[in-house]
């Protein structure tokens, strides 16, 4: 029995610890604010964005680029009469349950605006966690048209939803005569968010006719079943709407079975890694795609900033997550204070804001007016701006 | 559909030339090396360091750098093989089946995250690609490409073959496959016969991942997983510890995958292969060539 | 000849307890220490991240010792458990979004559909050696997974959001961070001893005969079959009703969530911590699930470091950090104990 005896004895004397420093710290009994960072100091921006697994390059630059709006703002004198502001980062690795935990972090580490979200998926879950706190969220690439249809107040999206990308894809296809189409996806939610869209789109349109809409497997080395049935039923124009990793594949696969159609990709596939698998059917590719430094004009000294401070190419959304926090800063500097609620009704007041998307006005859904989505077209190698819709 | 016989024979001998591997390990000491596929990925890696190291090579020499980085590429993960079975398996030599398992599945995550971090995790494109001339054979568009992969991966196992009817190491592995402890009591040097087997099995893997990096164009660290499986499925399909079983039930899986995408779609690929391993274990156990598989009940 | 087992070698004798510390751990005490210790932990620290992470940790715990079931006690190695948990979090998420039900009353439809899938995934593998057992319980999960990703009922790709949470009375919401962690870890602690329990139950003892030694077994007169058939649907039980716990804390569920990667974690913690042994699994659970949040800046490399950890565990000390100790003497030893019960000198 002494054992028992023992054991209480601690037992109590750890709950005595326990208790006495419950009130400070941050425990239950605490009676700090553990959400705001009060009247002074830095004021903090979290971003949640994939730092690890298969999307980690994207994540990297989007970190960049918005670590490079920070610094610039900050070397203007800062937000709120001179407060630095500071950019946090946690992964959210493409995983619900890491970007829930990590969006949890930036929540208690007191930001006040949320400026990440790449893959819809892992941002989805944690709307209601900065809705809870009641943080504005500017998501720079995330766009699955889920984030929006449920209507909460704090979303802003930047990147063109996936109902502008799918509008802006089949204005293309009239415009450039492709009367017959496949919609090919990945299965993956952003990918199929696509071609429903651009299907239905099509459908009330009627001039352009789909003769395929299916879904492969990602992952995988060989895809002849959709080659096989792409031959089969002969279309003008491939769209994908997937990653590179598989759109590669199947460019490719698509030109060893002869295929003389054209092809064109989402924005999840344009990368330059997509015409290194894509080898010999690289050439040609279309793509619908939002701005990327490289294709926008007038980008060439910001591109030259980017590349003095990181020491690499900027890529996909370092100039929307760029954009992402000097919004967040213009509208904490409309509202005049860190408090969400305020800071959301400036956002939503925003009216021709530069950006490199174009100004920006919100939609009453809070998403761009305009998508701002070209189409580029890859010429030996890399992706170039395409003419037919200007 | 002729297109699609050929399209189903060509991807059935990845997985038969994988599913060797599977078949010899099992044969010889009872184990399904959850890592096998994992070795594939590693063969293709090691290729893939080999041509990038070797610099820009002139098209024309391009098939026959392929086959030099192929030769070295297998006898490189054939080591690697080796090398993990004497630190991973053998120490667990007479442990629990559990165990053994277990440490598969570690093998494999090592592997698998290893490259990722060796090689980072986004996919690479293979330097040298085989491109080549078509033609058209009862409605099938066959490249020659497909066709020097398919006698590569022929070759290879009808030299396998031959290895293992005629010369004394084949005999060897046939009888410890038989019984282990006989072998061990004839004289058999058991550990040197397993150490061979895990070495050929392990190259044969790794000119599957040449051939397809070639082929295909991309390899990332998870090609190996889904392949790994399959392979185990072609296996189960021919008969596990069956050589030939284990080159038919590639080709059937291949063929049964063909169709099955074109019925279903092309998201449920992996459900219908599973499925059919599955249906397999279940209704036909010995496969279609082999051994019992289920426990004395 | 068994399979399972290498008979040439005796036995490791693992005797009762030495050292304090081996006595502490292995007191009864230890339990209601370590409940204290997750019910006092929001009071030192209760900020939205802590008990994200905690809740988080508690859910995985319950996973963990639910396969421990399965292949701790029953030494079925199943490598797609996760597939129970994403049928209990489906289930829940579908039925409570369907009828705007709160997910407490999911639980009845939940429990009838794991115990379902435990049958259907049990029937047809049961028979088979343990190899093809692990292959197929793999394919079973991926097969799960792949249906969920693909089927419009279970929203597709994108998954079931909007879950309503466990339960809301007037004002009082379990969903708060603070009472959805108490209910979670009440709930877990529960069901770790619950399976604790019927690990030393008949049906526990059953459970590790046919683990050591299947064939035997059977000749002594254990219908071999039934009993891993139960100990699959309690493994399914309780990974159904960690997917309830999982959905209310999400509030989300998507098919990225099951991917065969989450069954490997849920059986590195049951290896590490000691297959068979509740408390070394419990204490494998905690650190694998929290040792990430820990270790964030080597968050790119955790996944290499728990495959050589897999490997360097089962090389060195297979029975896990925290071996099972016997709750019967080992009789393998069987002369000189024999003896001494004998002379009277040992009970």
């Amino acid at each position: 029995m002494r054992l028992r005896t023992r054991n209480m004895i601690l037992l109590s004397v750890a709950s005595a610890v326990v208790f006495t420093t419950a009130g400070c710290g941050g425990g239950l009994l605490s009676s700090e604010d553990s959400g705001a960072s009060g009247a002074s100091g830095p004021v903090k921006l979290g971003m949640v964005v994939p730092i690890s697994g298969s999307s980690a390059p994207t994540g990297a630059y989007m970190k960049n680029g918005a670590q490079l709006a920070v610094d610039e703002i900050n070397k203007a004198g800062g937000v709120l009469k001179g407060r630095k502001l500071e950019l946090i980062v946690e992964d959210e690795a493409c995983d619900a349950q890491q970007a829930v935990a990590s969006a949890n972090k930036v929540v208690t580490a007191g930001v006040v605006v949320s400026v990440g979200g790449y893959c819809s998926g892992a941002t989805l879950p944690t709307l209601p966690i900065f809705q809870k706190a009641n943080l504005p969220m500017i998501i720079p690439a995330a766009n699955s048209q889920e984030l929006v249809t449920q209507g909460l107040a704090n979303v802003f999206m930047i990147n063109g939803t996936g109902k502008q990308q799918s509008t802006t894809a089949l204005a293309f296809m009239k415009k450039a005569g492709y009367t017959t189409v496949a919609l090919v996806d990945d299965n993956t939610s952003y990918s199929k968010d696509i071609t429903t869209e651009t299907a239905s789109q099509i459908q009330k349109d009627g001039s352009v006719k789909v003769l395929l809409k299916t879904s492969v497997t990602p992952g995988e080395s060989d895809y002849s079943a959709v080659v096989r049935n792409i031959m089969a039923k002969k279309p003008a124009l491939v769209y994908w709407t997937g990653y590179y990793q598989e759109g590669g594949l199947i460019i490719n696969q698509l030109k060893k079975a002869g295929f003389s159609g054209k092809t064109m990709v989402a924005d999840g596939s344009v990368d330059p890694s997509l015409t290194k698998i894509a080898g010999a059917g690289a050439e040609g590719v279309f793509a619908t795609m939002t701005q990327t430094p490289d294709t926008l004009k007038g980008a060439e000294k910001w591109i030259a900033n980017y590349k003095a401070k990181f020491k690499a190419d900027p890529g996909p959304f370092s100039t929307q997550s760029y954009d992402a926090v000097r919004l967040a800063a213009k509208a904490i500097e409309d509202a005049g204070t860190t408090e969400g609620g305020d800071i959301t009704k400036a956002l939503e007041a925003i009216d021709g804001f530069p950006m490199f998307s174009g100004p920006l006005k919100f939609t009453p859904e809070h998403t761009l007016s305009s998508g701002g989505f070209v189409i580029l077209v890859t010429k030996h190698g890399k992706f170039t701006l395409d003419n037919t819709l200007s | 559909m002729t297109q699609l016989i050929w399209d189903g024979l060509f991807v059935g001998s990845f997985y038969a030339l994988i599913a060797l591997g599977y078949s010899m390990v099992y044969g010889i000491i009872k184990l399904l090396n959850f890592a096998h596929g994992d070795i594939y990925m590693l063969g293709a890696f090691i290729g893939f360091a080999l041509l990038t190291s070797m610099g820009g090579i002139p098209a024309s020499l391009s098939l026959g750098a392929l086959l030099v980085v192929l030769l070295v590429s297998m006898l490189l993960t054939g080591t690697a093989g080796v090398i993990i079975e004497r630190l991973a398996y053998r120490p667990l030599r007479g442990a629990p089946r559990l165990a053994v398992l277990i440490t598969a599945v570690g093998v494999s995550f090592s592997l698998e995250y290893g490259i990722a971090a060796i090689a980072g995790p986004n996919p690479r494109a293979y330097p040298i690609r085989l491109e080549g001339g078509v033609f058209e054979v009862l409605g099938a568009r066959v490249s020659l490409p497909q066709i020097i992969l398919m006698l590569i991966a022929a070759g290879l196992m009808i030299a396998l073959n031959g290895y293992i009817q005629r010369t004394s190491t084949g005999r060897a592995m046939r009888s410890i496959s038989l019984d282990a402890n006989a072998s061990l009591l004839m004289g058999i040097n058991v550990n040197a016969v397993i150490t061979r087997t895990f070495f050929i099995g392990s190259a044969l893997a790794g000119a599957a991942g040449v051939m397809a990096g070639a082929y295909y164009g991309k390899i990332d660290f998870l090609m190996g997983f889904i392949i790994g499986l399959k392979a185990f499925t072609a296996a189960v399909i021919g008969g596990i510890g069956n050589i030939k079983g284990a080159m038919l039930g590639g080709l059937v899986l291949g063929f049964v995958e063909a169709f099955g995408t074109e019925w279903f779609g092309g998201q449920w690929r992996d459900v219908f292969a599973f499925a059919v391993l599955i249906i397999f274990l279940t209704l036909r156990p010995t496969g279609i060539l082999g051994e019992r598989v289920t426990e004395r009940m | 000849m068994s399979d399972n087992v290498d008979t040439t070698q005796a036995p490791r004798k693992i005797g009762p307890p030495r050292t304090r510390i081996s006595r502490l751990l292995e007191s009864r005490q230890l339990g209601w220490i370590a409940l204290a210790v997750a019910l006092l932990a929001p009071f030192v620290t209760a900020t939205p991240y802590a008990l994200n992470v905690m809740t988080t940790a508690a859910i995985f715990v319950m996973l963990a010792s639910g396969l421990n079931i399965v292949v701790g006690y029953c030494g079925l190695l199943d490598l797609g458990y996760i597939a129970f948990m994403a049928v209990g979090a489906y289930t829940a998420g579908i039925v409570s979004r369907s009828f705007e039900l709160p997910l407490i009353f999911t639980i009845p439809v939940v429990l009838v559909m794991t115990v379902l899938a435990g049958l259907i995934i049990g029937v047809p593998t049961l028979r088979l050696r343990s190899d093809y057992l692990a292959i197929v319980t793999l394919g079973f999960g991926e097969i799960t997974r792949i249906t969920a990703n693909n089927l419009t009922i279970t929203g597709g790709p994108s998954g079931i959001f909007g879950i309503p949470g466990l339960l809301k009375i007037g004002d009082f919401d379990v969903q708060e961070p603070a009472v959805l962690y108490y209910v979670t870890a009440l709930v877990v602690a529960v069901f770790v001893l619950a399976s604790a329990r019927l690990g030393k139950s008949r049906l526990g003892r059953a459970w590790r005969f046919v683990r050591e030694d299947e064939d035997a077994a059977e000749a002594m007169g254990i219908h071999t079959y039934r009993v891993k058939l139960l100990a699959y649907i309690f493994g399914a039980v309780w990974g159904g009703l960690g997917g309830v716990l999982f959905a209310a804390h999400l509030s989300a569920v998507s098919p990225r969530s099951f991917i065969f990667l989450q069954s490997a974690l849920v059986l590195m913690a049951v290896v590490m911590g000691g297959m068979g042994n509740m408390r070394g699994v419990v204490i494998g659970a905690l650190v694998i699930s929290l040792a990430p949040e820990l270790l964030r800046e080597m968050a790119a490399h955790r996944y290499l470091a728990f495959g050589l950890l897999l490997v360097v565990v089962m090389v060195f000390r297979p029975q896990g950090f925290w071996p099972a100790r016997g709750y019967e003497r080992d009789l393998a030893t069987v002369d000189a104990d024999d003896a001494a019960v004998a002379r009277g000198e040992r009970r």
